[in-house]
């Protein structure tokens, strides 16, 4: 909709009079404008260009363009050949630093258009120059923060791994290079999962990051080029852009080899200990004898009957006294598996004599309805070594009277 | 670069139970089991592959080991036989389904940690057993 | 189909037999066929099984074995097993098989003892 201006003298409306184009020109204030002639010397330049150089119109009319850049910039020719190239092409647009009046450097974008006369003839040239120095700047300070970023990235002793939503390798750091035997570029867009004993919890553990959001101390093993094997503990979170979108995910390996082996000395010293506690003793030739002492429970209680037959096989004993005076009480389960003791120490072709069975013991094992007739019980470990030095036919003698003490 | 090894038998005479348990054996040997555990899961093996022999004629059986957070070692027995008809009497102690003896799947279970039946009527049965190393010490 | 592996030895009126380590179903089956042969149209009275190398016992091993032993009570004789392995009565026991009211021993030596007193109860 053309505005319907005040009609000048001259046929044009307000709008259309150059003044109105001046104004124009000179309102605008975060870029300069400039016209010059052939050889870049300033003719005119509008407001804007103060608040650029720091320099006023009347300081830099009639003065060169060239004087805009560097020192280094001057020295290279660099300003006649942006003219040049102008002149030839028509236009010239690039970034280059200039200098205000204060003597500081700014990043400036910059471009030269060659205006024809109405014949024409390239007469001279328009500038248009803006200072872009902040989000060079801004850049600059993304670079360095991201350096900075990288140099923590690849410092980190734990590997480090991220990962696609499609589950390849999209960065490592140096610690995953020495883990897996494997360099960088080996490693970025293959299949995270190929480098672990089990591919497939792998898989399910950074699918579950994906879903969840993040995973914690997921245990994995990680597999290098040498056949080495290393368990390690994942934690593991999504990332994202700055839209909020998930980019992948983002995960650190913790190194539990020494975690494990204490693990494994501490479980060795659990069976040890309980091997302690019940000692299988040979206490004559073809006798063994066990004292159980304590509450047994039904990992105790196999552990036992386990130690008990190999102890007979290895000393040929056929008799084994098991001494459970020392038991308050015993549940179903533990009272299953002293039968299950007693049948296998038959089969073995050896026999265990029962001592010391409490009151409360003998109701839970009667409640079981076993048929224990044809297990020899004795009330005291002392009345069990008598029956087993029988069968075997051997007896105590007292040496001063001759008399049979068994 | 999986360092898992799946082995596997298959199964169509009596002489593959053999096998089957020797490989088994091995492996349960080299997981780190003590004997008394191999026996356990070589037994339990020998009674698992002899049903596939006996009530479907042929079938696989597959081992591997199981890594993570523990070792422990997976057995397979898959058959495309008449199936298990009724599951639970299969595994009440002392069943038997008319060959003299029961189909030993209480007294496999027993032996192993964990025990996962799949049966259908028609289509066969797939019959997991899995053991694991630390057990006796969580 | 190899049956190697299996002896049937006499010492005078026992039979030894000493099982091999993982014999397959045949070999248990012609285990029991070889003892038959033997015990039949001898003066052997028993039986010693000796499995000190057998690792596995399954139900078939257990059922096969079960069987021999009534037949030979069946044809007069007395059987004592031997040197069963601790892992194997382990297993055994918890599998749940039962060997019957079968003798046992530690040994072939105290098998052979063994033998000796349930052959001379006989004769009472």
């Amino acid at each position: 909709m053309a505005a319907k201006g005040k009609q000048t003298t001259e046929g044009l409306s307000w709008w259309e009079q150059a003044s109105s184009y001046q104004r124009l020109v000179d309102s605008v204030d975060d870029y300069g404008i400039i016209m010059m002639d052939l050889d870049g010397t300033l003719r005119t330049c509008t407001p804007g260009v103060q608040a650029l150089s720091g320099y006023t119109a009347k300081e830099v009319v009639s003065g060169n363009f060239a004087k805009f850049f560097t020192a280094e910039l001057q020295a290279s020719d660099y300003p006649e050949q942006a003219l040049s190239q102008a002149r030839d092409k028509g236009r010239f647009s690039d970034e280059a630093k200039m200098h205000r009046k204060d003597g500081t450097a700014f990043v400036s974008s910059f471009a030269i258009a060659a205006i024809p006369d109405e014949g024409g003839v390239v007469r001279g040239f328009s500038a248009i120059v803006r200072d872009v120095s902040r989000e060079r700047g801004a850049e600059e300070d993304v670079r360095r923060s991201n350096a900075y970023a990288r140099s923590l990235i690849e410092a980190s002793l734990d590997p480090l791994v991220t990962i696609s939503p499609e589950g390849k390798v999209t960065d490592v750091n140096a610690a995953t290079e020495q883990i897996t035997g494997l360099t960088r570029e080996a490693l970025v867009g293959t299949d995270f999962s190929d480098y672990f004993t089990s591919p497939q919890e792998a898989r399910a553990g950074y699918e579950r990051v994906f879903a969840d959001g993040q995973v914690v101390d997921y245990p994995l093993e990680l597999c290098n080029v040498d056949g080495s094997v290393t368990p390690v503990l994942y934690n593991a979170a999504v990332y994202r852009d700055d839209h909020g979108d998930v980019i992948g995910v983002f995960a650190a390996a913790r190194d539990v080899t020494a975690q494990r082996l204490a693990e494994r000395r501490i479980r060795q010293q659990s069976q040890e200990i309980l091997e302690l506690s019940t000692p299988v003793m040979q206490i004559w030739e073809g006798v063994v004898a066990v004292p159980l002492i304590g509450n047994l429970d039904s990992q105790r209680t196999q552990l036992f009957m386990e130690r008990l037959l190999e102890r007979i096989v290895e000393t040929n004993s056929p008799i084994a006294i098991v001494d459970i005076m020392g038991v308050p009480t015993i549940d179903t389960q533990t009272a299953q598996h002293l039968v299950e003791t007693i049948t296998a120490v038959r089969l073995l072709g050896a026999q265990v004599i029962l001592t010391g069975v409490q009151p409360s013991i003998a109701q839970t094992l009667v409640h079981l309805g076993v048929d224990w007739s044809g297990i020899t019980t004795r009330s005291s470990l002392v009345s069990g070594l008598k029956v087993a030095l029988d069968s075997l036919s051997l007896r105590v003698v007292d040496r001063e009277t001759g008399a049979s003490r068994s | 670069m999986e360092t898992e090894s799946v082995s596997e038998v298959v199964i169509v005479s009596e002489y593959d139970i053999v096998l089957a348990r020797k490989g088994i054996r091995e492996a349960a040997v080299e997981c780190g089991f003590g004997l008394t555990d191999v026996t356990r899961i070589v037994t339990a093996a020998s009674e698992l592959s002899r049903n596939v022999f006996l009530y479907a004629g042929e079938g696989v059986v597959t081992w591997h080991v199981l890594h993570g957070a523990h070792v422990g070692l997976e057995l397979r027995f898959i058959d495309h036989g008449p199936g298990i008809e009724d599951l639970d009497k299969a595994m009440q102690p002392g069943f038997t389904s008319g060959r003299g003896m029961g189909m030993g799947l209480p007294g496999a279970k027993r032996l192993m940690d964990e025990m996962l039946i799949e049966t259908e009527a028609g289509l066969g049965t797939t019959v997991i057993v899995r053991k694991w190393l630390s057990s006796r010490f969580e | 189909m190899m049956t190697s592996g299996i002896s049937v030895m006499r010492l005078g009126a026992v039979l030894l037999v000493a099982v091999p380590s993982d014999p397959d179903d045949d070999t248990i089956a012609d285990l029991q066929v070889r003892i038959m042969e033997a015990l039949n149209g001898s003066s052997a009275q028993g039986l010693i099984l000796d499995i000190s190398t057998v690792q596995t016992v399954d139900s078939y091993f257990a059922r096969t074995l079960t069987e021999t032993v009534q037949m030979v009570g069946l044809m007069g004789g007395v059987t004592v097993l031997s040197g069963m392995q601790a892992s194997v009565a382990v297993t055994t026991t918890q599998l749940g098989l039962s060997l019957g009211p079968i003798p046992t021993a530690l040994n072939v030596d105290r098998a052979m003892v063994r033998l000796q007193e349930l052959l001379s109860e006989r004769q009472i």
